[in-house]
C-alpha cells in the first residue's frame, strides 16, 4: 500500500511539473512570438484605427474574435462595422400516441445570430431561420421557410438610457427574451405551450421602437423596457411586419431586477395593451400582465412564468374575457460526471374560456414534462423529454416521447 | 522491516511536500490587479460593480465612456482568478455565458482577449475605457490602478487574490 502510495505521489509530482513547464514554455513562446512581430510591424498608434471595411468574423465561444489568435495588438483595435456571425440549430427524434402522428426524425430551426458594431455606440443585431415546412418549398412542396426573427438596430446613450427600433421579441415573457431560437441555450426540449412559436396566447414578435437600461439600484440592479409598436395583426400569431393594420398603436413596459446579493435571481413583471381587429366589428382591446420569478443558477434552476389576457370587446356587445396561462420549471445540475447530466420537469397549465373570442382557436391545456438534458461538450447537448399533456374538450391524454441534439456553431 | 516502513513513510511525505511546494509555487503570485485606460474617470470600484464589469451587465463608465474588457486567454492565472472569484463560473459556464449575452442582444460583443500582459497593456494604452486583470507585480508604475471596495493590491482585505 506504501509503495502504491508512493508512486502516485511521484505521478502526481511529475504531472504537476510537467503542467508548470508547460506554462512556461507556452509563456516564453507567447513572448518570443510577440517580439519578432514587434519587429515586423509599425508600433501600435495612439489614436483608434481608422474604419475598414466590413469583415465577417465568426463569433468566438469564448467571447472575442478568435482571428486575434495570431494577430498584434494593433489589429485588435475596434473596427466598424464589424459582422460576427453565431448558428444554432438541433436535429429531432419523436414519437407520440396521438392519431394521426408519426413517430420519426424532423430537422429543428436553422438559426443564424448577426452581430454588427457600427459605431462604439450603435449596434445591428439579427436573428435568421429556416424552417422546414411542408409547404414552403416551391408550388407549396416541404421545403425550408426563412424568416427574419429579429432586427433590431440600437442606440447606446449609457447603461440607464438605449433606444432601438425593429423587429423583437416581445419583452413581456422571460423565456421569450432569453433562449429566442437557440435550442441549445434551454435545458428543455421545447418551449412552454404559452410562448410556442407560431403561438397566439403571448404576441411573440413586437414591431416597433423601444427604450431600454439598467441601474444598480443599490445592488437590486433594476432592467425595463417601454416600447411602442403596430398591433398585433389579423393573424394573432404573427406581428404586422408589413405595416400597422389600424391606427392604435400596441405599447408594453416591464420591469425586472437581479439583486446582486442573490445571484441567479431575477423576478419581475410585464403590462401589455393592443387592440386586436379580427374582422369588421370584432374589435378588442387586449390587456396583458405577466410576471416571472427565475433562479438561474443550476443547482437548482427554477423558472416559472404566469401571464393573464383580458380581452374587451370595443362594441360591448360580448362579456370581458380571461384567460390565464403559467409554467413552472425546475432541473438540477447533477454535480457528478463533470456536471454533464441535468434532469428537469415542467408542469404547465393553460386555460381558456369559451367567451374569449380572439383565443377561440387557442386551446386550453394541463401538462408535464420530464427529462434529462446530457451536455455532449461545451457546445452540443442531448436531450431525452417524455411529455403527457391533455387538451379539452375531449382531455384525451397524449404521451409523447422525444430526443433532441441541439447545438450552437 | 521496520526501517523499510520508516524509510517509505519519510519519502511519501517527502515527496508531498515537495509536490504542496510546487502547487504553492504554481498558485501563488501577486495580487490581481484592475488597470484602466488613463481616461477612465474613477478611481474605485465596488467588488459588485468589478462583477457587473465582468458578467457585461455595465458597459459604460461614469461620464458614458464605453467599457472595453481585455481579459487573457484560458490558462492564465488572472482569467482563472477573475473568473472563480468575481463570476464563480468555470470556463465553460464563463464561454455559456457570454454566448447566451450575445444572443439576447444585451451586448454587441465578449471581452477581447489578450494573449499576454504585454498585448494587455499595449491596448490598455490605446483604447480609451479599457480595463485588463493585471497580476500587481507585472503592472507598470504609469497605469492606472483602481481600487476595490476602496483597498490596493497588497492590502489586506483585497478581494483578488
Amino acid at each position: 500500500m506504501w509503495k502504491s502510495s508512493l508512486l502516485l505521489c511521484l505521478i502526481l509530482q511529475t504531472g504537476e511539473t510537467s503542467v508548470q513547464e508547460l506554462l512556461a514554455r507556452i509563456e516564453a513562446l507567447e513572448k518570443r512570438v510577440q517580439e519578432l512581430e514587434a519587429e515586423r510591424r509599425p508600433p501600435v498608434p495612439p489614436a483608434p484605427a481608422p474604419p475598414a471595411p466590413a469583415s465577417l468574423n465568426a463569433g468566438s465561444h469564448n467571447g472575442s474574435d478568435p482571428q486575434q489568435a495570431a494577430l498584434p495588438a494593433a489589429a485588435a483595435l475596434p473596427q466598424y462595422p464589424s459582422l460576427e456571425l453565431r448558428g444554432f440549430s438541433d436535429i429531432d427524434f419523436s414519437g407520440s400516441d396521438q392519431k394521426g402522428t408519426h413517430s420519426g426524425f424532423s430537422e429543428g430551426q436553422f438559426t443564424l445570430h448577426l452581430v454588427s458594431a457600427l459605431a462604439p455606440k450603435v449596434n445591428f443585431f439579427s436573428e435568421i431561420t429556416l424552417s422546414a415546412r411542408r409547404d414552403a418549398g416551391l408550388g407549396g412542396a416541404p421545403g425550408f421557410n426563412p424568416e427574419v426573427e429579429r432586427a433590431i438596430v440600437r442606440f447606446d446613450q449609457s447603461d440607464a438610457f438605449k433606444v432601438s427600433f425593429g423587429r423583437y421579441h416581445t419583452p413581456i415573457n422571460w423565456w421569450n427574451t432569453t433562449y429566442h431560437h437557440g435550442q441549445w441555450l434551454q435545458t428543455t426540449v421545447s418551449r412552454p405551450e404559452m410562448v410556442q412559436f407560431g403561438g397566439q396566447f403571448i404576441p411573440i414578435h413586437f414591431v416597433g421602437a423601444q427604450i431600454e437600461g439598467t441601474m444598480p439600484a443599490r445592488g437590486l440592479n433594476l432592467n425595463y423596457n417601454a416600447g411602442v409598436g403596430n398591433s398585433r395583426g389579423p393573424i394573432l400569431s404573427r406581428p404586422a411586419d408589413f405595416g400597422p393594420t389600424n391606427n392604435t398603436k400596441a405599447w408594453l413596459a416591464n420591469l425586472s431586477a437581479r439583486p446582486s446579493h442573490a445571484r441567479g435571481l431575477q423576478f419581475g413583471g410585464s403590462v401589455y395593451q393592443d387592440r386586436i381587429d379580427l374582422s369588421p366589428g370584432q374589435n378588442f382591446r387586449e390587456w396583458i400582465t405577466s410576471g416571472h420569478l427565475v433562479w438561474t443558477r443550476e443547482t437548482p434552476e427554477v423558472i416559472a412564468e404566469i401571464a393573464n389576457v383580458t380581452h374587451r370587446d370595443l362594441a360591448g356587445l360580448l362579456p370581458v374575457s380571461h384567460s390565464q396561462a403559467f409554467y413552472i420549471q425546475s432541473a438540477y445540475r447533477l454535480p457528478v460526471a463533470n456536471r454533464v447530466w441535468k434532469p428537469y420537469y415542467r408542469y404547465e397549465y393553460i386555460h381558456i374560456p369559451k367567451s374569449d373570442v380572439p383565443f377561440r382557436t387557442v386551446p386550453s391545456l394541463s401538462g408535464s414534462t420530464i427529462g434529462i438534458r446530457y451536455d455532449l461538450t461545451e457546445f452540443a447537448a442531448l436531450k431525452f423529454e417524455y411529455r403527457n399533456f391533455r387538451r379539452p374538450p375531449d382531455s384525451t391524454r397524449v404521451n409523447s416521447a422525444f430526443i433532441q441534439t441541439s447545438f450552437t456553431f | 522491516m521496520r526501517r523499510f516502513i520508516r524509510f517509505v513513510i519519510m519519502m511519501g511525505l517527502l515527496t508531498a511536500c515537495c509536490g504542496l511546494l510546487l502547487e504553492a509555487q504554481g498558485t501563488s503570485g501577486g495580487d490581481i490587479a484592475v488597470v484602466v485606460n488613463a481616461d477612465v474617470p474613477i478611481g474605485n470600484l465596488s467588488f459588485d460593480d468589478v462583477r457587473r464589469l465582468v458578467l457585461g451587465d455595465k458597459q459604460y463608465w461614469p461620464g458614458n465612456l464605453r467599457v472595453t474588457l481585455l481579459l487573457r486567454a484560458p490558462v492564465a492565472r488572472e482569467r482563472d482568478v477573475v473568473l472563480r472569484k468575481v463570476c464563480d463560473m468555470n470556463e465553460a459556464q464563463f464561454r455559456q455565458y457570454w454566448i447566451g449575452k450575445v444572443f439576447r442582444a444585451e451586448t454587441a460583443s465578449g471581452p477581447k482577449i489578450v494573449y499576454s500582459n504585454d498585448m494587455a497593456l499595449s491596448l490598455l494604452s490605446s483604447l480609451s475605457g479599457s480595463m485588463a486583470f493585471m497580476d500587481s507585480g507585472a503592472v507598470p508604475r504609469n497605469l492606472k490602478v483602481l481600487q476595490i471596495d476602496g483597498k490596493l493590491p497588497g492590502q489586506q482585505g483585497y478581494p483578488l487574490r
